[in-house]
């Protein structure tokens, strides 16, 4: 088997078994989340749409294993029923209100903080001992164990509240309509900027970490040595042999660290007010909106499926091992 | 056997002899992770400062944390500290009191983790076959799932879980990352000659794994367990910053919770969150520094600054002794 094809297979599994144990929860737990979920809605549900939302979480009547077929039916057919919060709007077409901004901030700062992080990295591995990978390197890693949220508040405090540099809170002016016109977008970014900083900071040790030591690990291999007597220029050597290989794990890392990032980019909303899906998240568990949470989880595991995906297919072109026979 | 304590060498039977070397070498073996290392030096040093101010808490804390003893939102003073919260009460002895919780929740779900780690990727790797191909499926399939999220979920559905549940809860989703690195780990030793010879010399399966392997892994499960630890230290936080922890509860967490939720930073009551934010920050860091020099030691490749100049140091010294001999 290709190893696409081998990808393929596990990622299908995967979110085989993530439904699966979306179904699991609610049994699972204490007390009749339907039930529970009614009492939320105060009185803006009626018992024939409570009946609705049995059925799409499986509570007909009937076996386990026929309640199990008819939520991965209605999961198939992407209807996760009605959310609670913003009755009766079905709860995927609130999801896609959140999804576009999370996916933004997270992949955007998951970008930069790779990009910085690799960079830095490269740097410090080639100037080892000196200064910069003395201080640097410790300084970042220190910076990297604060919660999301403490790096959140402090450049919310600071560069927002004290020095009112950037916007507190939004994804854009409200006071202006989406639209691709400078001034909309220009807004954006703007409002963007704090949350990214605040989520790029935290991010970039990992990457610093990796790059240096997989280039340290390459440095000292034959062949860069052999390249290097060939007469190569050393940017050329650093480029062509050394960082491509040390990119491997590198890149490896990356889709593993789009879990962190989504759930970083959860808090890291929650503070900024911004209206991606963490603070929809946020809302959901205080209004007791179950399909909506639960859909939360299943559309994090399917873009979390989809970066490991992309992360592959360039594992795929920088290491023509994968390529297969 | 007391003249050993007290060390004095000079005694001529071996078994008095062994011990006070033994100790020299264990006390070089502290002393060479330090040395040259300060990155090590702060980590430790913060950490265990930490550990026993909040162990002494009800020594050190001149207030009950839970009683109101001032009014809200009183500035930092020579009384208080640290300032108090909105509800009046003193923000010292809660960062103390709160830190037993919080502590305790942190190296417990990282004990939890690392048991299980343990367990599977042993067993994983030094049995092979189905064994190894089921478990290692199961935990790649556990990776998937972003951790974060899926905690957030787990403790909406439960409803407002207190610190011992936080615990478990990590504890039972943190431990993939382990499981994978001891299992690679384990394989690498499964046929090395003294597993073989005790596999020849009929020792038991278990005795084989604890005595033979396990202790070979210790670095590697100290590393994981110190990770886990800070995972187990920011998701509680997030956790607990969400309103999913039970907020009666005092821990860094809710301290923060009660701070947001109060918009101190609005009203200008920065201490009220910046105390929790900064101890778990700082606490988070040391943990961070401790685990890069682990890395560090155990791969002197990898090694930074001071440590490397010293390293470097020492070849000279082993050249010019070569070329004089």
């Amino acid at each position: 088997m290709s190893f696409i094809a081998r990808r393929l297979t596990f990622y299908a599994t995967a979110f085989f078994l993530a439904i699966s144990f979306n179904f699991l929860i609610p049994r699972l737990m204490p007390g009749d989340p339907v039930d529970a979920l009614f009492a939320g809605a105060m009185g803006k549900m009626d018992p024939s749409q409570m009946e609705a939302v049995r059925a799409m979480y499986g509570f007909v009547d009937g076996p386990i294993w026929e309640q199990y077929l008819s939520y991965l039916v209605s999961v198939v057919n992407w209807d996760l029923g009605p959310s609670v919060l913003l009755f009766p709007t079905p709860v995927t077409e609130v999801l896609m209100i959140g999804l576009p901004w999370t996916v933004f901030l997270a992949g955007t700062s998951l970008f930069l903080s790779v990009l910085i992080g690799i960079l830095s990295g490269t740097y410090a591995a080639s100037n080892r001992g000196r200064w910069f990978d003395s201080i640097v390197p410790p300084l970042t890693m220190f910076i990297s164990a604060f919660p999301y949220v403490v790096s959140a508040m402090v450049v919310f405090f600071f560069l927002g509240l004290k020095l009112k540099w950037f916007p507190l809170s939004y994804a854009y002016d409200p006071e202006l309509d989406p639209a691709w016109t400078w001034e909309f977008i220009s807004s954006v970014i703007k409002h963007s900027t704090l949350p990214m900083l605040s989520m790029v900071v935290v991010g970039i040790s990992g990457w610093l970490f990796n790059m240096r030591n997989a280039l340290i690990n390459v440095l000292g291999e034959d062949y860069i040595t052999m390249a290097e007597a060939k007469g190569l220029t050393p940017w050329r050597v650093m480029l062509r042999y050394a960082q491509r290989n040390a990119m491997l794990p590198v890149m490896t890392a990356v889709s593993m660290a789009v879990g962190f990032v989504l759930a970083g980019s959860l808090f890291t909303e929650v503070v900024f007010n911004y209206p991606g899906l963490g603070n929809l998240m946020l809302k959901a568990i205080n209004a007791r909106d179950y399909p909506l949470i639960q859909a939360i989880l299943l559309l994090i595991v399917l873009c979390m499926l989809a970066a490991n995906f992309v992360a592959d297919l360039l594992l795929i072109w920088l290491d023509p091992r994968l390529r297969g026979k | 056997m007391d003249a050993s304590v007290t060390g004095k060498p000079a005694l001529p039977e071996s078994g008095a002899k062994a011990r006070p070397e033994r100790q020299k070498k264990r006390f070089h073996r502290i002393r060479g992770f330090f040395h040259g290392n300060p990155p090590a030096l702060i980590g430790v040093g913060l950490m265990v400062l930490m550990i026993v101010a909040c162990s002494l808490a009800p020594v050190l804390a001149p207030f009950d944390p839970e009683r109101r003893v001032a009014r809200p939102h009183e500035a930092p003073s020579a009384e208080h500290w640290l300032g108090t919260t909105r509800s009046g009460r003193d923000i010292y002895s809660q960062a103390l009191y709160g830190g037993r919780t919080s502590l305790a929740v942190a190296f417990g779900s990282g004990a939890i983790a690392m048991t299980i780690a343990v367990l599977l990727g042993m067993s994983s790797g030094y049995f092979g076959g189905k064994v190894d191909e089921w478990i290692n499926f199961f935990t790649n399939v556990v990776l998937v799932f972003p951790q974060v999220p899926l905690l957030i979920v787990l403790a909406a559905f439960l409803g407002q879980v207190g610190p011992p549940v936080i615990a478990l809860l990590i504890g039972l989703t943190a431990w993939p990352w382990g499981t994978r690195i001891i299992r690679a780990q384990t394989m690498a030793l499964r046929y090395k000659e003294f597993v073989l010879a005790a596999e020849v010399m009929g020792e038991r399966r278990w005795r084989i794994i604890l005595v033979e392997i396990l202790p070979n892994l210790i670095s590697i499960v100290g590393g994981g367990f110190i990770g886990v630890v800070l995972y187990a230290l920011l998701s509680q936080a997030g956790l607990e910053f969400l309103g999913l922890g039970d907020p009666s509860a005092v821990t860094w967490g809710t301290m923060l919770y009660w701070a947001q939720n109060n918009s101190s930073l609005f009203t200008g009551a920065w201490w009220d969150v910046f105390t929790p934010a900064t101890i778990i920050a700082v606490f988070g860091g040391a943990l961070a520094l401790i685990n890069m020099s682990i890395d560090q030691v155990s791969n002197p490749k990898l090694k930074t600054g001071p440590h490397l100049r010293i390293w470097k140091q020492l070849s000279v010294k082993i050249e010019r002794q070569r070329s004089q001999s």
